[in-house]
């Protein structure tokens, strides 16, 4: 690396490293960003096969991605290889960490769900006591929410719910089909919103950084990106106490290099990143540094339903098809509440058909009940909050290192009564929808997968008022350092049941304006 | 293995079971490389099986009828629990149900036969990543 020192040293290049260098290229800060993956070809890197064209006819290579369930054989090779960059967990408490190295990161091949947390999440420590509200509210990061959706190009129905604000949307009016309008009907009588899925349309084949970021951050002539650098840690000036760059390795050589910038900002992933920061052995006065590790629980497949009258094929036209989104309906109101604190949603489909494994029969048997269900399902995913606690936290595990030398993450979480009691309150409410709407119930449970299955690890690096029970501030800032900013969802205080992204974007975009206006007037 | 295959996945008509598919042979090349845990699920499974068999029929597993399989498989027809089985007979099955069929599902000869019905797609492709580098 040449001895240059940029303005702005950016580690990632995901939603959150994206959006900042989309940020600050554009105010004119000269920004290098790292990323520990390569920069990748989408035309030569993939080819189309049929599955028997596979070595192991779509099963996968077993024992490759134990932690990673999304993982099948076509895109094993897109998660980060675990024997490469390893990471420990007490074999009673799995913790999935599913990682992606690669320019672009996560946002390549994320769901695109996307949704606004509310003043029930920034502010739930108001609302039910627990843990800590946020140092900011929702009217703090509304307009930076607004200028992130028309990037993202957002699509979705308003509806005016105080639990899930609009966006921008590319307005969703498509009609309900006939089995949607039975289940919200039923939804009604309960006074539980029913609303189109939130989704980043995005360009192209891509919603990601990749294509909506880093293309007009490299135009502005001020972002310079090093593939393959692999960060072993951030470096601190022993004079003034600031950050002053970082130490990383070529992915393929391995080679040890420093490349040096006057701030420092970290995008590289929740627990990457603070795995990054407790190498470095820095910014942690708080001892919150770690800790607080938190996701959604996600359940897929919480009940699968029968349409009866699309048994056999025989659906009439627009009775199945399409699918929709509840948001938190429970615990909304004080002294209304249920045995468990926040709340949890549904994103439902129709027109599916049901896993062989919920039909007990095999042989000609199984068949036929598949070509009775075949296209008549109702299927939903559970996705409720977990509450951020201490103890769910992630360290340095000293006897292990990663390929590079690095020592690795020990994780260690676990779901607790709450998310047991909320997941059953899912389950049970989405079956009753389900009855009062005129299904049959094929299948049902309320077993989440591991933590980290839902690939929305958040915490860790919380912000808050008080630099003795937080890393950051409220502008994403380090407490301790002041030309230090880490932007990813390691910084959230608590997740709510929406997926993360565009409010990690939102609060890159903004913690990013600060940066740069402090750049401007010298107070970094 | 190649008679529970079989009776899992038969062929219909037209389309092909696992024995056309091969599926046997296939999983016994998967398992061949799997952790020690499914190697040692489908072993005792299997034995397990021969045992039963020739406790209330006097035969091994391979030379049950059809009738007397279906006695030996009744497991498969309890209602399905997202908690796995304790009984290990009923685990190894309902691995192997699912193993089997998608075994089965996945070949060729399932794919090739899909085409020429050209009733519904079988099978299923997909964009195949290529290691990174």
């Amino acid at each position: 690396m040449p001895s240059k020192e940029y303005d702005v040293l950016i580690i990632g290049s995901g939603a959150s490293g994206g959006m900042a260098a989309h940020t600050l290229t554009k105010k004119g800060v000269d920004c290098v960003m790292l990323d520990a993956g390569p920069l990748v070809d989408f035309n030569r890197v993939r080819g189309p096969k049929a599955v028997y064209e596979l070595p192991y006819r779509g099963f996968g290579k077993p024992g490759r991605l134990p932690h990673v369930v999304q993982a099948n054989e076509y895109n094993a090779n897109q998660w980060v290889d675990e024997t490469e960059v390893p990471y420990t967990h007490d074999p009673a408490s799995p913790y999935n960490w599913v990682r992606v190295r690669m320019v672009g990161g996560k946002s390549l091949f994320w769901a695109r769900m996307s949704f606004r947390l509310s003043d029930y999440e920034f502010k739930a420590k108001d609302h039910d006591g627990f843990g800590e509200n946020w140092p900011i509210s929702y009217a703090d990061l509304a307009p930076f929410y607004d200028r992130v959706d028309p990037i993202f190009r957002v699509a979705g129905r308003k509806e005016g719910l105080k639990q899930l604000p609009d966006g921008l949307f590319l307005e969703d009016d498509s009609p309900w089909s006939g089995a949607m309008q039975r289940f919200i009907g039923a939804a009604k009588q309960r006074d539980i919103p029913v609303t189109k899925m939130r989704r980043s349309t995005g360009r192209g084949q891509f919603a990601s950084s990749f294509n909506l970021l880093l293309p007009d951050a490299l135009e502005t002539g001020k972002l310079t990106i090093v593939p393959n650098a692999v960060v072993r840690e951030i470096t601190v000036d022993k004079n003034t106490g600031k950050v002053n760059g970082a130490i990383f390795h070529d992915r393929e050589s391995k080679r040890e290099m420093h490349v040096k910038a006057k701030a420092v900002v970290v995008g590289a992933s929740c627990l990457e990143s603070t795995r990054i920061l407790l190498n470095s052995k820095i910014a942690n006065s708080s001892g919150a540094l770690g800790h607080y590790l938190h996701d959604q629980t996600y359940i897929s497949q919480g009940v699968f339903a029968i349409v009866p009258e699309a048994k056999d094929g025989k659906a009439p036209r627009g009775l199945m098809g399409g699918g929709g989104y509840v948001p938190r309906f429970v615990n909304l109101k004080k002294g209304n509440e249920e045995n468990f604190i926040r709340g949890y949603a549904f994103d439902f489909s129709t027109g599916g058909t049901p896993d062989p494994k919920y039909i007990p029969a095999y042989g000609a048997d199984l068949e036929k009940a598949l070509n009775t269900y075949r296209g008549a399902g109702v299927s939903v995913t559970i996705m409720g909050e977990v509450l951020p606690r201490y103890e769910n936290a992630a360290t340095i595990d000293k006897n292990a290192v990663d390929a590079w030398g690095i020592p690795a993450l020990h994780i260690q979480a676990r779901y607790s009564d709450n998310e047991a009691k909320m997941l059953k309150h899912a389950m049970d409410t989405f079956e009753q929808l389900c009855h009062t709407a005129g299904f049959e119930t094929l299948s049902k449970h309320d077993q989440p997968h591991p933590p980290g299955y839902s690939i929305h690890e958040l915490g860790t690096c919380r912000m808050g008022d008080d630099p003795k029970k937080s890393v950051l501030n409220k502008w994403n800032q380090s407490h301790d350092i002041k030309n230090l900013f880490v932007v990813d969802g390691s910084s959230f205080v608590t997740g709510g049941y929406q997926n993360p992204t565009m409010t990690i974007l939102a609060l890159s975009m903004r913690a990013s304006e600060y940066l740069a206006e402090r750049l401007r007037t010298g107070n970094v | 293995m190649k008679k529970l295959s079989a009776i899992l996945m038969p062929a219909l008509g037209k389309i092909p079971g696992a024995t056309e598919a091969r599926a046997p042979e296939f999983l016994d090349f998967l398992l061949g490389q799997s952790p020690a845990d499914r190697q040692q699920l489908y072993r005792a499974g299997l034995d397990q099986l021969n045992v039963k068999a020739k406790k209330q029929f006097n035969q091994s597993f391979a030379e049950v009828d059809a009738s007397q399989a279906d006695t030996l498989l009744a497991p498969l027809r309890e209602p399905w629990t997202h908690e796995p089985p304790k009984d290990p007979l009923a685990r190894f099955l309902r691995a192997a149900k699912q193993d089997v069929r998608t075994a089965t599902v996945n070949s060729r000869e399932y794919s090739v036969a899909g085409a020429a019905t050209a009733r519904r797609s079988f099978g299923s492709g997909g964009f195949y990543w290529y290691p990174l580098g």
